[in-house]
């Protein structure tokens, strides 16, 4: 029964004392009718007081999750994986990109070079904030990944990457995101389970009922005032069946969202998360995975990687969306600290892009790229890839990076080992599963 | 009673043999057949408006007094007679619609996004001022059954066409006709890829979930050759795409089809059938036992709210006998008490949406604002993707408790432009529970009372029991 009634933790023990801690944050917030007068004092100090309730969430005792929470980080527009984590050991890659290769980490220029991985891939300068996280053995980087789709279309593309299929065309029309939560419904009914941190529902959680899209979680609101608020939790309070148990559990996570203040969030560790979406989207996921609110998965984008013009090389364009995504990425990791042990983050794109510089001082369409893994359980400090060679001959014909690494098998361990998903078959249908990409 | 969730998963993981090639569908219909985790919520269950909930989108004010009136046997016949004319708000609104005027080549040359939008609005204008309420419900049953996702490829385009030819023409028809009609149909030819199954290279999207959701059920005798050879019978079944030819219309392609000889469910299929291939096809699903019974289960289920045996056997029975009539199936299902003692069954979100417009009376176009609730809560028209339909189970639809109850607040607080909730001529509580209060519905009486008549109203309806039917 702890399995559908309780959704604050995952491992279905402590559930007394977790749900006794927001029933009582609940009494202060929402008082009944017959205390409200006495009750409005409480409620204007719980009010007033709103960063402590939060502390009181984020000290108290941390529950082992049994799974981890997952966030995915698409890459919208194709990005360059060539130049974020650059081959600097191949030769061909300088002749094919004379002006928009980075230099390698051992160039006699003072500045603008690779971040050295392992003597053979280097980082763009801009992913620097990652580096000491890779280091820390926290990010693993696996190369030459991608889909059998070479359409080298955005749509089919997202369609085939985000419906978890080797290529558009046939094949479950639902998301990957979506058709894992489906395998582990009975495992958890938080009412923020899963969240699109964007206007509409992306195609990955097609076919999630429970999943909810918003920018805000402050959209996440009971349009009504105190009356109704406190009467629905006197009508959802006796209840015993899963609607009963759905509208409290909604409720609580109302009432925990109130008390977090997550407009006035402070990040821990002196982590500083950029002014930007994807900056505020995981400061927002941040604060949900501190408070414990049932979140299992985070879909958050970052769009703008489609340079066929004027890419840049160490500085421009690329770079500045790099740059905001290491400063997101590391103010993320550096402000959960330890709750990075129940966290793995994915990032990953529809294509990388060609070897070759266009005569625009950008890139076309190409086939394969890097995925980023960051958690502490992940196979990190190291680039994780059955390389295929840049040399002209070991080129897609159309002088593509060649996919060596489907990238279902990365999703797929991920599901496997960190998320508790015993039927990644049915999630990656003629997938193989992958391994050795988290512990 | 309680298994684990390993238990779960190994149990489901033995017991289904299609769900390494099956896709996602496999999934759903192992969370599906599990227990439910908790109780169902009782309480006190008025004869008449259980039978309306169960056959309309709920009940509009006056409807319970004049089934009563009329005595259920009569309401019954009248709903499986259809033959009610329909509101002129309804033709009003409807007219409005675009994708009921243009073929569905021509519609093509609209956005996308416009044409499921308008399919979104005709469907919420049907539940809510369908007259013939008990066909706009087996409409909602057989749109799942013959689930159609609009956002795949070009299907928004045929889908208008699918729901007035396909759906509404046979929802209360016989199943092989309604079977043969989707077959045909551009929407689902497209929806599951038939336009990729060629000779040589069959494709066995459709055919799979022909057998698998259509009609035999996935543990209805068929076997992997099974699916391989009815792909083979129904090679060249697609869409009409040549120049001067009723583009988006079903073409069987002769230059596609593979002549040879078939062998499916142990009936050989001569060499040299053509087109003939994929009918005959159809006609042995169609009036196979295997069928009889899983159709049966989904209209038990659907109506019963249970999966009974004895109602499934004799519902089945029914189905052979009759050749699959629809109205003699439901007939003596409606008609039984066990509709009454049946256990309760959560709105789905559209039944939410469309029983609180018709129980406060509401007058609405179906606009924007409304559609954009329901959005929130998860079901739009021909928006599930998978091929299995919108899911029935409670559980699909408990994450929706905030959308739903802010829903009930702009409604009754007329917050959502186009829609305007009328008289009730009652309270609120009978308005929208459909009989007077019980002792179990002490605590709603108890919010209720002292309030403004706005504020009841959103409380009755935002209220657990309201969530049922």
């Amino acid at each position: 029964m702890a399995i559908k009634t309780d959704w604050f933790t995952c491992d279905g023990q402590g559930v007394a004392t977790r749900r006794e801690k927001l029933t009582l944050g609940q009494a202060a917030w929402t008082p009944s009718r017959r205390g409200v007068l006495v009750g409005a004092g409480l409620g204007l100090l719980s009010w007033l007081g709103r960063d402590s309730a939060l502390a009181q969430v984020t000290l108290s005792p941390a529950k082992e999750r049994k799974h981890d929470v997952l966030i995915t980080i698409f890459l919208r527009g194709g990005a360059d994986g060539l130049n974020m984590v650059i081959p600097y050991a191949e030769p061909n890659y300088y002749r094919r990109r004379p002006s928009l290769g980075i230099a390698a980490p051992t160039d006699s220029r003072t500045k603008g070079r690779a971040l050295d991985l392992d003597g053979f891939f280097g980082l763009h300068p801009s992913l620097a904030p990652l580096l000491p996280i890779f280091r820390s053995g926290e990010m693993a980087i696996v190369h030459a990944c991608g889909s059998d789709d070479s359409s080298r279309s955005h749509f089919e593309a997202m369609a085939a990457m985000e419906r978890g299929l080797a290529r558009e065309g046939s094949g479950p029309a639902s998301g990957w995101v979506a058709r894992h939560l489906l395998a582990t419904e009975h495992a958890n009914d938080s009412p923020l389970r899963a969240i699109a941190f964007a206007d509409t529902m992306p195609d990955s959680l097609r076919g999630a009922t429970n999943a909810v899209a918003l920018t805000n979680l402050g959209d996440f609101k009971l349009e009504a005032d105190n009356g109704i608020h406190s009467a629905l939790n006197d009508l959802y309070k006796p209840g015993r069946d899963e609607v009963a148990a759905a509208g409290r559990q909604t409720l609580s996570a109302l009432d925990a969202l109130g008390r977090l203040d997550v407009k006035g969030y402070k990040a821990s560790n002196g982590a500083t998360y950029p002014n930007s979406d994807l900056g505020n989207g995981l400061r927002q996921v941040a604060c949900l995975v501190k408070a414990r609110l049932g979140l299992e998965v985070a879909c958050l984008d970052k769009g703008g990687w489609d340079t066929h013009v004027a890419q840049g090389a160490d500085s421009g364009w690329q770079a500045m969306l790099l740059d905001d995504l290491a400063k997101a990425l590391a103010a993320f990791t550096a402000d959960l600290g330890s709750e990075m042990k129940g966290v793995t983050v994915v990032v990953m794109s529809e294509f990388g892009r060609r070897l070759e510089e266009n005569d625009g001082l950008g890139t076309d369409h190409g086939r394969a790229g890097p995925m980023f893994l960051i958690g502490q359980t992940v196979a990190g400090g190291k680039v994780h890839a059955k390389w295929p060679g840049l040399e002209d001959h070991q080129l897609d014909p159309t002088g593509d990076l060649v996919v060596t690494t489907d990238y279902r098998a990365v999703l797929g361990d991920v599901l496997a080992r960190r998320m508790g998903n015993e039927s990644t078959d049915e999630v990656f249908p003629g997938a193989a599963l992958g391994s050795g990409y988290v512990a | 009673m309680i298994a684990t969730r390993r238990d779960l998963l190994k149990a489901a993981a033995a017991g289904s043999i299609a769900a390494a090639v099956g896709g996602c569908t496999p999934i759903t219909a192992k969370i599906a057949e599990r227990d439910p985790a908790l109780p169902l919520p009782t309480g006190p269950v008025d004869p008449t408006a259980r039978l309306l909930a169960r056959t309309s989108f709920g009940h509009r004010p006056g409807d319970i007094a004049r089934v009563q009136a009329m005595g259920h046997a009569a309401y019954v016949d009248s709903e499986l007679a259809a033959k009610k004319g329909e509101d002129p708000r309804f033709k009003e609104l409807l007219n409005r619609l675009e994708i009921f005027e243009i073929g569905s080549s021509d519609l093509e040359d609209f956005h996308k996004e416009e044409v499921i939008e308008q399919l979104h609005q005709a469907a919420l204008i049907h539940a809510i001022y369908g007259s013939n309420q008990l066909r706009e419900r087996m409409v909602d049953l057989w749109s799942d059954h013959f689930n159609v996702y609009s956002l795949k490829g070009d299907t928004a385009f045929r889908q208008s066409t699918e729901d007035v030819a396909v759906i509404r023409k046979n929802a209360l028809g016989t199943f092989p006709d309604l079977l043969r009609a989707s077959a045909h149909s551009p929407a689902m030819l497209g929806y599951l890829d038939s336009q990729l199954n060629r000779k040589g290279v069959a494709n066995e999207n459709y055919a799979r979930e022909l057998m698998e959701l259509h009609t035999l059920g996935v543990h209805g005798g068929y076997t992997q050759t099974d699916v391989q050879e009815v792909a083979r019978c129904l090679t060249g079944w697609t869409i009409e795409n040549r120049f001067l030819h009723r583009k988006g219309t079903f073409r069987f392609d002769e230059d596609r089809h593979d002549n040879g000889e078939k062998l499916v469910l142990g009936q050989r299929i001569p060499a040299g059938g053509g087109q003939e291939d994929g009918e005959r096809v159809i006609e042995i699903l169609a009036a196979h036992p295997a069928t009889a019974k899983f159709v049966a289960s989904k209209i038990v289920r659907y109506f019963l709210g249970s999966p009974d045996e004895a109602w499934i056997d004799r519902t089945a029975e029914t189905f052979l006998a009759t050749g699959g009539d629809i109205k003699a199936m439901l007939r003596p299902i409606l008609l039984s008490k066990d509709i009454e003692t049946s256990p309760p069954m959560i709105k789905r979100p559209l039944d939410y949406v469309a029983s609180s417009v018709r129980a406060v009376n509401a007058d609405t176009d179906a606009g924007t604002a409304l559609r954009a609730h329901l959005t929130q809560m998860g079901q739009v028209a021909h928006g599930w993707p998978m091929p299995d339909g919108y899911p029935m189970r409670t559980s699909a639809w408990t994450g929706s408790m905030l959308p739903r109850w802010n829903f009930a607040i702009a409604l009754a607080t007329g917050q959502i432009q186009g829609t305007n909730a009328g008289e009730l001529g009652t309270t609120p509580f009978e308005a929208t529970h459909g009989r007077h209060p019980h002792e179990s519905d002490k605590a709603l009486i108890a919010a209720c009372t002292g309030k403004d008549l706005k504020t009841a109203l959103a409380l009755c309806l935002a209220s657990p029991s309201f969530q049922w039917r």
